[in-house]
């Protein structure tokens, strides 16, 4: 049979199990007299074993059999777990995972896991009591059995190639036992439990049935070579398994609920999709333009469907965090163990959906962030208790959902950022102002995240949290996320990443200034209001209004862009943005309406304002620039 | 007609490819479940002619759910899926009531013999 087929499968349920042994083992970790975790992890080592025994993946079977054998042993004799042990256990997981990825793409044969086998093996014979007599060793052939049991002696002989012998022995018994009554099976029915059972066996049929009839009936059972009935030997050597009733008839698949899809299928659909919302856009245009009725009809049923397709297929995409989350409690357990820290880790709002690409990206700069919250953040235990501190840090992930967008956060209660030594450096290389005093929060993250600012020895010897944070702010920006700091010295450092829940398709507000069209997707837009109808007011030397209460900056976009083309209208409309608890108002030339947007990527040329997120292509056909909120505000 | 047929695992793995080789053979898969206490509450409701049966599997495992639908149906026929290495747990499930086993790595002809002897 072809197998290929259910490589994926195997791969994607494979992985799903060796996430939830490192979430077992781990709480195995912390309560190590425990045995819940076990069974679990017996579980999921099991079903790797069987699955990947069925794809044919030899390592990876003999791998996950050993672990098993191992729990197995540990499980009877309900041993704690010693360090020793879980160390063991996480190490041959680890290699398991690798074994699992190597045969899905065919590249099994590099992968050495004898060592690793050998190890469990070592663990699982120093751990097994020594169980004299508590498995009979089966007889090699059956002895005579007692001379005064009544019936026929009845000799079965299963095929050596038979699986299980002991479980087909049963079977054969119980054939026999619809046949007449069953005594003095030899050797004792506990041997079939034994692996040892070599498949021979013996016992006395008290019935009348004849011995062509008993022989039949026995062979029935399946994998019985041979049947001796009343001494004589009843049959000649079994038949070859007959021809298999194989293409009796195609008949689908079940009722089963789900089905898993290939990412690609689903990307395939989302430019198919993209596309399609491109010619709405169109569409609708020339059906504004025609003024015909029955076009209108149809311009508007088009646009229903499709915005009833499209907001399916993104539901499909959608994928709770906790696929990409549940291997952050390994990675913080691991990062603190080798830096000799106390870290507890938690993760809140695991079951929040985010596009699956989006997800898929999100993985390295959470890895970056938790692990620089780590390294870098939670003080060693000495230190925290001078500090007053309880010795265990503490290390939060959240995700939460806010309106058409995720918040997540990596939130640590370790020594903060010296704003002051930070400050000196920046102050050094130029990156702030001499006269500044402090650094804001938004100067903070900028200093940290230039490339290469905070791998510099002198402060990452200090307080450097830098490594990786330019890293995790590209990708987060490419995202069409934003990324925050807070840090307050001594009590923490929280990251604050927004991001869009879907990627590709955005509801956005269409501005034009000059000639041009732009697009702010709506996500990061508060209101709108008018030039000129609010009063302007100048603030730290920045043209503001102030809208309930709130100290909003301007942003003229004909300014920022160098648009001189025409004059600009005396009453603009005002954009406001709002992230997180920063505002900023930009001003516009004038407002065309909100529309969905196609997003597109977006290499932008060296020296290009870093205010663009992306670009779109608009009905007519015409690209138009997306602006990125978190560039203007 | 063709027979009926309720498939029992955790792994979608094995559900998928225990269905394609029944479905593929003419088999009606009329259930899927993933615990033991699902493959019980499905029997009772869908009466399959054929239980295939995984043996580890969470919540209620597979020995104490043929227990359960053999204490129901009598005449229930259940085939275990094993693997290699659960001798004791085969014959466990046997004496439980449970008709016939096939064990991992499944070959379709295997599984499809085991099945006729079952439904025989």
């Amino acid at each position: 049979m072809d197998l290929s087929q259910y490589a994926e499968l195997f791969l994607a349920e494979s992985r799903e199990h060796l996430s939830a042994c490192n979430q077992l083992l781990l709480e195995w970790e912390r309560h190590p007299a425990g045995l819940t975790p076990v069974s679990g992890l017996f579980r999921a080592v099991h079903t790797v074993k069987g699955m990947a025994a069925t794809m044919g993946y030899a390592r990876v079977t003999d791998l996950a059999h050993r672990m098993e054998n191992l729990l197995d042993v540990q499980r009877r004799g309900a041993h704690p777990a010693t360090d020793e042990l879980l160390q063991l256990l996480f190490r041959a997981r680890d290699a398991l995972e690798r074994a699992v990825e190597l045969s899905v793409v065919g590249r099994e044969r590099e992968l050495d896991v004898a060592a690793i086998v050998a190890d469990l093996e070592q663990a699982a014979a120093r751990m097994a009591p020594a169980r004299p007599g508590e498995r009979p060793v089966p007889s090699p052939a059956p002895t005579e059995p007692e001379p005064e049991a009544a019936g026929r002696l009845v000799q079965v002989t299963l095929r050596p190639e038979a699986p299980l012998k002991g479980g087909r022995a049963v079977l054969v018994l119980k054939r026999a036992q619809a046949l007449g009554a069953v005594h003095a099976v030899t050797p004792p029915v506990t041997a079939f439990e034994a692996d040892e059972f070599d498949g021979r066996f013996s016992f006395r049929l008290d019935a009348t049935a004849a011995a062509e009839q008993i022989e039949a009936a026995l062979k029935a059972a399946g994998d019985v070579a041979h049947v001796t009935v009343g001494g004589a030997e009843a049959g000649g050597p079994a038949p070859e398994p007959g021809a298999t009733p194989g293409d009796a008839g195609a008949v689908g698949g079940g009722p089963s609920r789900h089905i898993r899809v290939d990412l690609r299928r689903l990307d395939g659909l989302m430019d198919l999709i993209g596309e399609l919302i491109t010619v709405r856009g169109r569409l609708n245009q020339l059906a504004a333009e025609r003024r015909d009725p029955a076009v209108d009809d149809v311009a508007i049923q088009v646009s229903r469907l499709s915005s009833d397709l499209q907001a399916e297929i993104l539901q499909a995409r959608m994928t709770p965090v906790w696929q990409v989350f549940d291997r952050f409690p390994r990675l913080v357990r691991d990062v603190a163990r080798e830096l000799g820290k106390q870290v507890a880790f938690r993760v809140e709002g695991k079951e929040i959906e985010l596009d699956r690409a989006i997800l898929d990206e999100l993985g390295d700069p959470l890895m970056h962030l938790l692990r620089n919250a780590v390294d870098h953040g939670i003080e060693p235990p000495a230190e925290r208790r001078r500090r007053g501190k309880p010795p265990e840090g503490e290390v939060v992930l959240t995700a939460q959902r806010e309106r058409a967008s995720v918040t997540i956060t990596v939130a640590d209660d370790g020594r903060g950022v010296d704003r002051r030594k930070i400050l000196e450096r920046a102050q050094r290389e130029g990156v702030v102002d001499t006269h500044a005093d402090a650094l804001t929060d938004e100067q903070l993250l900028r200093v940290l995240a230039r490339p290469g600012f905070s791998t510099a020895e002198a402060v990452t010897s200090v307080s450097g949290r830098g490594v990786g944070i330019d890293v995790a702010m590209t990708r987060i920006r490419a995202l069409g996320g934003t990324i925050e700091i807070r840090s307050e010295l001594g009590k923490g450092t929280t990251f604050v990443l927004r991001l869009p829940v879907t990627l590709a398709i955005v509801r956005a507000i269409m501005a034009s200034v000059g000639p041009e069209r732009y697009a702010l997707p709506l996500t990061y837009v508060a209101e709108t209001v008018e030039f000129g109808a609010v009063t302007t007011t100048m603030v730290e030397g920045r043209e503001a209004i102030v809208l309930r209460d709130h100290v909003v900056p301007l942003v003229h976009l004909r300014r920022l862009l160098g648009v001189t083309s025409d004059r600009a209208p005396a009453r603009a409309p005002i954009i406001v943005l709002e992230l997180g608890d920063r505002r900023a108002g930009v001003v516009v030339d004038g407002m065309l309406g909100q529309q969905e947007i196609v997003v597109k990527g977006f290499d932008a040329p060296q020296g290009t304002l870093p205010v663009f997120s992306g670009a779109t292509i608009m009905g007519d056909g015409v690209p138009a620039l997306i602006l990125d909120a978190a560039g203007l505000v | 007609m063709s027979h009926t047929v309720l498939v029992c695992d955790d792994a979608i793995f094995m559900r998928t490819m225990i269905s394609d080789i029944l479905a593929q053979a003419g088999f009606e898969i009329v259930g899927e479940a993933e615990t033991g206490s699902q493959a019980v509450e499905k029997y009772k409701q869908l009466r399959p002619d054929l239980v295939t049966m995984d043996i580890v599997m969470p919540d209620m495992g597979g020995i104490d759910a043929v227990r359960e639908i053999v204490k129901h149906d009598p005449d229930a026929k259940i085939l275990m899926c094993s693997a290699m290495g659960q001798q004791a747990l085969v014959v466990e499930a046997i004496q439980a009531g449970a008709k016939d086993f096939v064990v991992k790595p499944f070959q379709p002809s295997r599984v499809l013999e085991a099945v006729q002897r079952v439904l025989g």
